[in-house]
C-alpha cells in the first residue's frame, strides 16, 4: 500500500504548525484565564528580559473576565510577507513558516496593518516587526500556560480546532442548538466569547473601511 | 534604552500636586536591598516624610504606590502593588495591596516607586507616559464611576494597553472606606481608606503607559525555581480548591470551624447553603481568570443571568460574601450586585460592611430609627438595604454622610453606647472569620499594623503545623493546638507576620505563596522560592534568614510609625464583644469567647518574641538597631517612644 501523500506521513516537506488556543469547553477551568504569563515567557525567550510590547503572542481583554489569546496563525501565503516593502519577511531555513529578517527591517509597520490577525507585533527598543517563530519547536508560550490552552497544533489537528471552534460559533446563533446542549459549560463560556470576537473582529473591519 | 540589570526598573517618580513639580531620581541600590521593594520602600518613605502633626486630609500627606519587586517579571503571582498613606480611618500607617497591571506598567514606564504629595485645587488626572509626566484636567471624570473612568481614560489616551488607578464617587467625597481601582475593577486598594487621601488631593486618576524591559540577571536560576514551584502547587491540597471555586472556597474554612460572626459578629453558625462556593461556581462563575503571571488563577468574575439584577457583571472575592453574612444577607444576587456597586462607586467591602453591619444593630436596638435613615429600614438580611445604605455611604447622601466616616466615628457621633456595637481594631472596621475559639487570631487582629486584619500575620500557620514542628520552630508543642496552646503561639505570631510581609516585598500574592497545607509547602514557596526568585531576577545573594529580616524590618517601621503617632500595647486590642458575649446561633464554636487572660499572655509572648517592651508594647532601642534602624530609634527617644 502506498504511503500517504498528506500530513505527517510526508516527510518531503516539513508539516506546518501553528500555535493555537485550544479552550475545552466542557471545562470551565481550562479555559485562557488572563494570566500573560505567556507573553513574558515569550518575552523572556526572545529578548532576554519581561516586555509584553516584545512578545509575539497577545492576550486580547474583551470584557470583564473574558480574555482570549491570539497567535501568529502562520499563514501559507502570509500577507505579512507580501506586505513588506523590504523583502525582509523571509522563508525560515530549518521551520516552515516565515520570519522577519532584522537588519532589512526598517519598521515601517506595513507587515502589523497587513496581517489579517494584527498579531504582528513591533519592538518599541529595536523598532522593529517581530514575529512568532515558535521558539525553533519549543513555544515558551505552551510551555508555561498555567491553563495548558495553547497547543502546537499540525495541520490535522488544526483542523479539528477550528471546525469545532466555527461549530460552536454557529451552535450559538442556532437557538435549538444553545438552549439543548447537554454541555451546560459549553453554552455559558465558550460560544459567547467567540461570538463576541466575531462581532468584535466585524465591528473593527467595518470601522476599518471607512 | 540599555538593558538594566534586575528587577528593578531605577528610578523614584515625585510629584508635588500643588506646584506640579515632578521629580525623577535615581533607586539608591542599598535602600533598594535593604528595603527590598513594595511595602518595604513605602512604609521607610512614609515614616521619613509625615510626621505626627501631618494630618490624613493635609495636603503635605503622602500617597505612595510601590510595585513589589518582582511585579513585573514572570515570577509565579508576581502581581501586587502597594499603597500608602496616613491613613484616614485609623490615622496611623495606612496601606492597601492591589494586583491588576498598573504596578508592572510604572515598572515599565521607568519607576519603582510614585510619591505623590501637594494637593490640586481642582479636579486633575495623572499621565505618566515613559519619561513624560503631565497633570491634566480631569472635569469629565469627576463623578464618574471606576470602570467609567478607566474607559474613558483609555479611549482619551488611546491606547487600550495603558495601566490606570482611579477612585470612584465615594472617593472624590472623601468617604473614609474608599479605596483606590486598578485597571477598572481588576484589583482594589481597598484597606484604610486610601481613596478618601487620593480624593483629597482632588487626583481622580493615574494612568500611565510603559513600554520598557523589566530585566533578570540569572535566567536558568529563574527556570529552575518556576519549575520547582510548579512542582510545589501541583502536589499542595491547598491549591486544587483555590482554582476551583476562587476565594468562595474559604466558606468551607469557615464552617468547619463555625466562626461565620453572622450579623455584626454575633453568630458563629449562619444559614450559609444559598452562599455555597457550588451555587457561585454552577449558576454565576463567567470562567476561572487570574491576576498577572497567576498559575493558582483563584480569582473571579461572576454574572447575573437573570432577574432584578440581570447581567450585572462583576469581581467578587471571598470577603464580599463574609461581609454580607455580617449584614446577615445570603442572597447570592444580592452579595454579587453589593459587590458590584462597592466596585463601582470605589470602596471597600469590608469597611462598608462591617460599618452597615454597625448600623443594623442600632437600628435594631433604636440607637438609630427612622428619623435618621429616613425612612430606610436597616434590617439584617436585607440585601436591598444593604445595597441602598451603600449607595448613600458612596455619596454621603443622608445618614450614610454619618456612617461614610466609619464605624468608630459614626458610633461617637451617634453616642448612647453605640460605641460597642463598632467592631473595628485600631479604627479599622474587622475583615476575616470570628476569633472566638482561635486565641492566637484574636491576638493577630489586634497587632497588626493596619488595624484589624487578617492577611498581616496569617494566623492560619497554627492550623497547619504539627506539635513537633511546633517545639522545633516555636519553642512548644502548644503552638500547633489550635484551641487551648498558649505557648509558643506569641512567637508563631511574630515569625508569621515577618514571613507573609516578604509577599508585600516582592509583590507575591499571599493566597500563591502564603497560604498552603503543611508547613513545608509553607515555607519552601514563601521564604525558600521567595528568595531564589529574588536573587535570579538580581543577580542577588540575599540569604532566606536576610529576606525574613527585611520582613520584620518593614514590620517595625510601621510600628514605629504607629508609635510615633501615640499608639501603644492599648491600642493592640479587640473589641469587646470578643471578650464578653460568648458567641451564638450554634456550631463548632458555640459559646467561645476570647479569653482575656489568654490573650494578655500570648500578647505578652509576641512582645518578648520581637524584642519590644511587654508593658508599653513599645520598640526597645537594641531591637531598632539590630534591624539597621538606628536613626528611627534616635526619633523614637527624641518623643519619649521607645519601650
Amino acid at each position: 500500500m502506498p504511503k500517504t501523500k498528506t500530513g505527517l506521513g510526508d516527510s518531503k516537506r516539513k508539516e506546518k504548525r501553528r500555535i493555537l488556543y485550544l479552550s475545552l469547553p466542557d471545562h470551565a477551568d481550562r479555559v485562557c484565564s488572563g494570566c500573560e504569563t505567556c507573553q513574558l515567557m515569550c518575552s523572556l525567550e526572545h529578548a532576554g528580559s519581561f516586555n509584553p510590547k516584545k512578545a509575539r503572542i497577545k492576550v486580547v481583554p474583551l470584557s470583564l473576565g473574558i480574555t482570549i489569546p491570539i497567535t501568529c496563525q502562520q499563514c501559507e501565503d502570509p500577507a505579512c510577507r507580501k506586505a513588506c516593502p523590504e523583502k525582509a519577511i523571509v522563508q525560515h531555513k530549518k521551520l516552515n513558516l516565515v520570519v522577519v529578517d532584522e537588519k532589512k527591517c526598517t519598521g515601517c509597520m506595513a507587515c502589523i496593518g497587513a496581517c489579517p490577525f494584527g498579531i504582528m507585533a513591533y519592538d518599541p527598543e529595536k523598532k522593529r516587526a517581530i514575529k512568532c517563530d515558535l521558539c525553533d519547536g519549543k513555544p515558551a508560550c505552551v510551555q508555561y500556560c498555567p491553563s495548558k490552552v495553547l497547543v502546537l497544533a499540525g495541520n490535522r489537528e488544526s483542523a479539528e480546532i477550528r471546525r469545532r471552534r466555527f461549530a460552536a460559533v454557529l451552535a450559538n446563533e442556532d437557538s435549538s442548538a444553545r438552549h439543548n446542549m447537554a454541555g451546560a459549560e459549553q453554552v455559558k463560556t465558550l460560544p459567547r466569547t467567540m461570538t463576541q470576537l466575531a462581532a468584535e473582529s466585524s465591528k473593527l473591519q467595518l470601522e476599518g473601511g471607512r | 534604552m540599555a538593558r538594566k540589570k534586575g528587577s528593578y526598573a531605577g528610578k523614584i517618580l515625585r510629584v508635588d500636586l500643588s506646584s506640579g513639580r515632578v521629580e525623577n531620581r535615581e533607586l539608591d541600590p542599598s535602600f533598594a536591598h535593604t528595603y527590598i521593594g513594595g511595602r518595604g520602600f513605602a512604609s521607610r518613605t512614609l515614616y521619613n516624610e509625615v510626621p505626627p502633626e501631618v494630618s490624613p486630609f493635609d495636603p503635605a500627606n503622602r500617597l505612595i504606590f510601590t510595585p513589589g519587586a518582582l511585579f513585573g517579571t514572570a515570577v509565579p503571582a508576581a502581581s501586587r502593588t502597594t499603597a500608602t498613606a496616613k491613613s484616614p480611618i485609623t490615622e496611623m500607617h495606612g496601606d492597601g495591596h492591589s494586583s491588576g497591571y498598573w504596578g508592572a506598567v510604572l515598572k515599565a514606564a521607568g519607576y519603582d516607586m510614585l510619591i505623590l504629595q501637594g494637593a490640586s485645587p481642582k479636579p486633575i488626572y495623572l499621565w505618566i507616559d515613559n519619561d513624560r509626566v503631565e497633570i491634566r484636567d480631569a472635569a469629565a471624570l469627576w463623578g464618574k464611576t471606576t470602570m467609567e473612568t478607566d474607559q474613558a481614560l483609555r479611549e482619551t489616551l488611546g491606547d487600550r494597553e495603558i495601566g490606570t488607578l482611579v477612585i470612584g464617587p465615594a472617593g472624590e467625597r472623601k468617604v473614609r472606606l474608599a479605596g483606590i481601582f486598578s485597571d477598572g475593577i481588576m484589583g482594589t486598594f481597598a484597606r484604610t481608606g486610601l481613596g478618601a487621601v487620593m480624593g483629597s488631593k482632588n487626583l481622580k486618576a493615574v494612568a500611565t503607559r510603559g513600554t520598557k524591559d523589566v530585566g533578570i540577571v540569572d535566567v536558568e536560576a529563574f527556570r529552575k525555581a518556576y519549575q520547582d514551584y510548579l512542582q510545589v502547587i501541583s502536589v499542595d491540597p491547598y491549591v486544587a480548591p483555590a482554582t476551583k471555586y476562587g476565594t468562595c472556597r474559604f466558606m468551607y474554612h469557615r464552617v468547619k470551624f463555625g466562626i461565620h460572626g453572622a450579623k455584626n459578629w454575633r453568630l458563629g453558625d449562619f444559614d450559609w447553603k444559598p452562599l455555597d462556593p457550588e451555587v457561585f461556581r454552577s449558576d454565576y462563575q463567567i470562567k476561572a481568570s487570574s491576576c498577572p503571571m497567576c498559575p493558582v488563577r483563584c480569582r473571579r468574575e461572576y454574572r447575573i443571568p437573570s432577574g432584578k439584577y440581570a447581567g450585572t457583571v462583576t469581581k467578587l472575592e471571598w470577603e464580599t460574601i463574609a461581609r454580607s453574612m455580617t449584614c446577615g444577607v445570603n442572597d447570592p444576587e444580592g452579595v454579587i450586585y453589593f459587590s458590584h456597586i462597592c466596585n463601582q462607586y470605589g470602596l471597600d467591602v469590608e469597611g462598608v460592611g462591617d460599618t452597615v453591619a454597625f448600623a443594623m444593630e442600632c437600628y435594631e436596638k433604636s440607637l438609630l430609627t427612622d428619623k435618621e435613615t429616613e425612612g430606610l429600614p436597616l434590617r439584617f438580611g436585607d440585601p436591598e438595604g444593604l445595597i441602598e445604605i451603600t449607595r448613600r455611604i458612596a455619596f454621603r447622601e443622608g445618614v450614610g454622610d454619618l456612617l461614610a466616616e466609619g464605624s468608630l466615628r459614626a458610633a461617637r457621633a451617634i453616642g448612647k453606647g453605640a460605641e460597642q456595637f463598632a467592631m473595628q481594631v485600631k479604627g479599622s472596621e474587622m475583615s476575616a472569620g470570628d476569633p472566638r475559639g482561635m486565641p492566637v487570631r484574636a491576638v493577630s487582629y489586634a497587632t497588626s499594623t493596619r488595624g484589624s486584619d487578617h492577611l498581616r500575620s496569617n494566623p492560619y500557620v497554627e492550623e497547619l503545623i504539627t506539635p513537633e514542628e511546633g517545639l522545633q520552630h516555636f519553642g512548644s508543642r502548644e503552638a500547633a493546638d489550635i484551641f487551648q496552646g498558649l505557648k509558643g503561639k506569641g512567637r508563631l505570631l511574630a515569625w508569621s507576620e515577618n514571613f507573609v510581609t516578604i509577599g508585600d516585598l516582592l509583590g507575591l500574592c499571599k493566597f500563591a505563596y502564603y497560604r498552603s497545607a503543611t508547613f513545608d509547602y509553607l515555607r519552601k514557596k514563601g521564604v525558600e522560592l521567595a528568595t531564589r526568585f529574588y536573587n535570579a531576577c538580581n543577580g542577588t545573594k540575599l540569604s532566606e534568614e536576610e529576606m525574613l529580616q527585611a520582613g520584620e524590618r518593614a514590620f517595625n517601621i510601621e510600628k514605629a510609625f504607629n508609635a510615633r503617632e501615640g499608639a501603644g500595647r492599648e491600642k493592640d486590642l479587640i473589641p469587646e464583644r470578643f471578650f464578653k458575649e460568648a458567641l451564638a446561633g450554634g456550631g463548632p464554636s458555640y459559646g467561645a469567647v476570647v479569653d482575656r487572660g489568654k490573650f494578655d499572655l500570648i500578647l505578652d509572648e509576641y512582645y518578648e518574641a520581637r524584642g519590644w517592651n511587654e508593658r508599653t508594647g513599645l520598640q526597645k532601642r537594641k531591637t531598632l538597631e539590630k534591624l539597621g534602624l538606628k536613626d528611627i530609634a534616635e526619633d523614637l527617644a527624641k518623643r519619649g517612644r521607645l519601650g
